[in-house]
Order: C-alpha cells, then structure tokens, then sequence
C-alpha cells in the first residue's frame, strides 16, 4: 500500500520535479494585475479559432502581465481564485500551449492561459511612449488648475 | 598727439562701459524681477497611506509580517517597493458609533443600546482618543455625546430621544463621514462602528455617493448587522458592501458586544500601515489590492481604493 502511495506521489510530483532540475523554468516578474474576462477553454493567444467554447462563470479571472528577460506575457488565470504569488521573481515553463507558472516553494504549478505575447524590447518602448503621453496629460491639466 | 587722442578718447570709453553696464544691470533686473512674478510653487502629496490587516487561512490575525511578505495591486500596478512598513498600534483613534434608532430596529434596540453601553465601557482607550455617538431614525440624524461619551454616554440619553420612523442610513454615514474629515489630523485613524440593519429607505444620498466620501476619508467602517440572520437580506449586503469597501467588516449582532468588540479590537491590533510612492499617473480613482507574495494562504483586508486629485492622495 505504501508502495503504491509513494508511486502515486512520485507520478504527480515528477513533472515539476523534473523541470526544476532539468532547470527549465524561465524567471519574471508580475509587474500588473486586474480581474478582467475569463478566457473559455481553447481560447488564447496560442491556439488559433478554436472549436466550441465552454461558458464562461460570472466571476472575473485575474489577468497577469509577466515581464520576462525577452517576451513579456499577458497570461489569464481559468478561475476567479488562480492567484500567482506577486514575489520578485517567480518561475514559469511552456506547458501544452499554456503557461505553468510554480505558484509556492514546493514546486506546485498553476496553469494560466497566454492572452498576448510581446518582445520585451517593443514592451519597454511602448510603456516608454503610454508614460510620456500620461506625463503630458497630468502637465498639462496642473497647468490649467493652476491658471 | 597720441596722448591727447587718449585723453579723449579714455573718459568716452569709461562713460560708455557703465552707461552700458547699467543698462545691462537695469535689463537683468527687470528680467530677474519679472521672472519672479511668474514663478509658483508647487507642491505635491505623492505617497500613498495604507492601513491593512493580514490574517491566515482560519481568519487568525498574523503577527509576523514582513515587508516582503506582500505586494500592492494600485490600479493593475504591482507595487513592492514601499516607503515605509509599521504596525499600526500608536495611532490614536477618533470612534464614531452610528445607532439605527429607526421603526424596522425597534424590538432589537434595548440590547442595541446596551451592546454599545458595553463597547464604550470595556474599549482600552487611549488618552488622546475620541468617541462620539450618533442615533439615526426617522429623518433625522442626533448627537447623542460627542468626543467624551466614555464619561458622558448614558442609556437614558438614547432612549431620551425620539426613535422609530425611517432609516437614513446612507446621511447618517455621511454625516458622520464629515464629523471625522472635519477633525482629521495625521496619525488618526478613524473608524465608525455602524450599528444598523441596512435597510435604507429615506437618504437623500445615494450609497455610491456615500462610498465614495467614505473612501475618500480613509474611513474603516464596522457594520454591526441588527437583521434576521436568515434569509439573508438587501440590507445584509448594503452593510457587507459598506465595510468591505472601507476596508472593515459586517458583524452580527448575534455575536453579541464581546464579538464587535474582539473584531475590532483584534484588528486594532494586528493593523499595518505601509506607505508607498504615488504611482506617476492614472485615473483619479485608484483601486487598491494587497496579495501575498509567497504565501497564497495569506489573506489581506484594506479599503477598497483611494481617490487622487491634483498631485494628492487622498
């Protein structure tokens, strides 16, 4: 009995065990995070017209901006309660058209569907670009308050 | 020859050097002086003030927190770096208690009084807090005591006054909104213990309004819920939605004065306060989240935003 738990155990832990050693985690950070629509299952940035989609639940599913070293991913949770630890640095891989992204120290994973995927440089220019744009606005309206 | 040439010559030189230099100065002047005339000085709040509390899995108040242990969702941005990180236990407090003294509270309104009777009188309070306390029915909203009602609060002076009749619930929350902004000082934190069943029917208010001077007054409101714990009601969720909102909590009166009295006090004392830099721009709403950073067991409580005007934050 006991063998057959530890199989068990060893069966479902493995695959994240072995991404950890095998070091295939890629690192980031969260740099947002808002509760915006569900993504119904098949959909996404990586599958392409999909088939027939699963209703959608009337609660909001948190939405991720995962800045990487080179891609930055906008990723949906599949449930109002699929939280990523806001850490740092968290680690993810690439699983099956998703995003598995280790959600505590011992090596559980939480699986987010890919809504975008940006170059990290094109990212950086765009926020580059909202800021100024956002600066000005906020310039200009001190200006006038103070007029 | 040359010598008269200089002669002459020399004195024109120096009457047109300081002719000149004052003309110079006289422009620099006028130039400096209007400069000044249209300089102003700006001046900025750009920090963010956060009370929460953090509690576990069982609801439990945790005490060790560190700086680490959570990050701050402002308006979708994910904030970790913060100014500051405290316990928020050396704060004074300014109480307001709001009694539903109205005709749908009546058969519940003697253990009502004594419920708050028993809150004032076992409540540790500081030297330098204040309490007062408002009863609401009918169209009106009563000062029953105000900031010395630890010595002056009697049941004889509630039941003096005249009960029944309406419920303004949302004026009698703004009413008491603008008692504590009117008296607002740093490092005070103001909290109303709203003793009510929710059921507004006469304000001339509206609850989004309300929430909103709410939220814009840092204000964390304790609902002690007077209705039938089943079914749940309308009223039952207008209190939810006004505490959670405020970054407080809906209390049932069945859990009695010592109940209100252990949620309050419990986060009184397991409270945090954090400060962080204005985020550069954004709405003048900002919505506010605390998730945990490593720890998804972690659960954390605050107002649900703050509203941002010119440069301030509110």
């Amino acid at each position: 009995m006991k063998r057959a738990f530890l199989l068990v155990f060893l069966f479902c832990s493995l695959p994240g065990l072995l991404a950890a050693q095998i070091g295939i985690y890629q690192h980031g950070t969260v740099v947002r995070m808002h509760m915006g629509e569900c993504i119904p299952a098949g959909h996404g940035f990586m599958v392409a017209f999909g088939g027939p989609s699963t209703p959608m639940g009337p609660e909001p599913c948190p939405e991720y901006t995962l800045v990487s070293d080179n891609v930055v991913f906008v990723i949906v949770g599949k449930l109002s309660n699929s939280l990523i630890p806001l850490a740092e640095n968290i680690d993810f891989r690439f699983h099956k058209n998703e995003l598995a992204v280790r959600v505590d120290d011992d090596k559980h994973e939480a699986k987010f569907a890919i809504k975008e995927m940006m170059v990290r440089s094109d990212w950086d220019r765009l926020q580059r670009h909202i800021e100024e744009k956002m600066r000005d606005v906020e310039d200009h309206e001190a200006e006038v308050r103070l007029r | 020859m040359r010598n008269r040439v200089r002669v002459l010559v020399l004195p024109l030189l120096l009457v047109t050097a300081m002719c000149s230099h004052d003309l110079l100065m006289g422009q620099s002047i006028s130039d400096s002086s209007g400069e000044s005339s249209k300089l102003a000085y700006r001046s900025t709040v750009s920090e963010v003030r956060l009370v929460f509390f953090a509690t576990d899995e069982h609801n439990r108040a945790v005490e060790e927190l560190q700086k680490d242990d959570f990050a701050v969702v402002d308006d979708e941005r994910v904030i970790r770096n913060f100014r500051s990180f405290t316990r928020a236990n050396l704060i004074k407090l300014d109480v307001i208690v709001l009694m539903d003294s109205s005709g749908s509270v009546q058969p519940r309104f003697q253990q009502e009084i004594a419920d708050v009777q028993q809150l004032i009188s076992q409540w540790p309070w500081g030297p330098e807090d204040n309490v007062s306390v408002l009863s609401f029915g009918g169209m009106e909203t009563r000062l029953v005591c105000s900031g010395d009602c630890r010595s002056s609060f009697t049941a004889g002076r509630v039941q003096s006054l005249p009960s029944g009749g309406a419920t303004p619930l949302f004026d009698a929350v703004e009413l008491a909104t603008n008692m504590l902004i009117q008296r607002a000082q740093p490092d005070v934190w103001r909290v109303i213990i709203l003793f009510s069943d929710g059921d507004d029917t006469i304000s001339k208010v509206s609850l989004n309004e309300v929430l909103k001077k709410v939220l814009a007054s840092e204000t964390q409101i304790y609902a002690v819920d007077l209705s039938r714990p089943e079914p749940p009601s309308n009223g039952s969720a207008i209190l939810q939605r006004i505490a959670d909102d405020s970054g407080g909590r809906r209390i049932h009166s069945n859990d009695g004065a010592i109940g209100i009295f252990r949620s309050v006090i419990d986060d009184l004392h397991s409270a945090r306060v954090v400060t962080y830099r204005l985020p550069n721009f954004g709405s003048d709403f900002h919505s506010i989240r605390i998730l945990p950073t490593h720890n998804l067991k972690l659960q954390f409580r605050c107002r649900r935003g703050y509203y941002h005007r010119s440069g301030s934050a509110d």
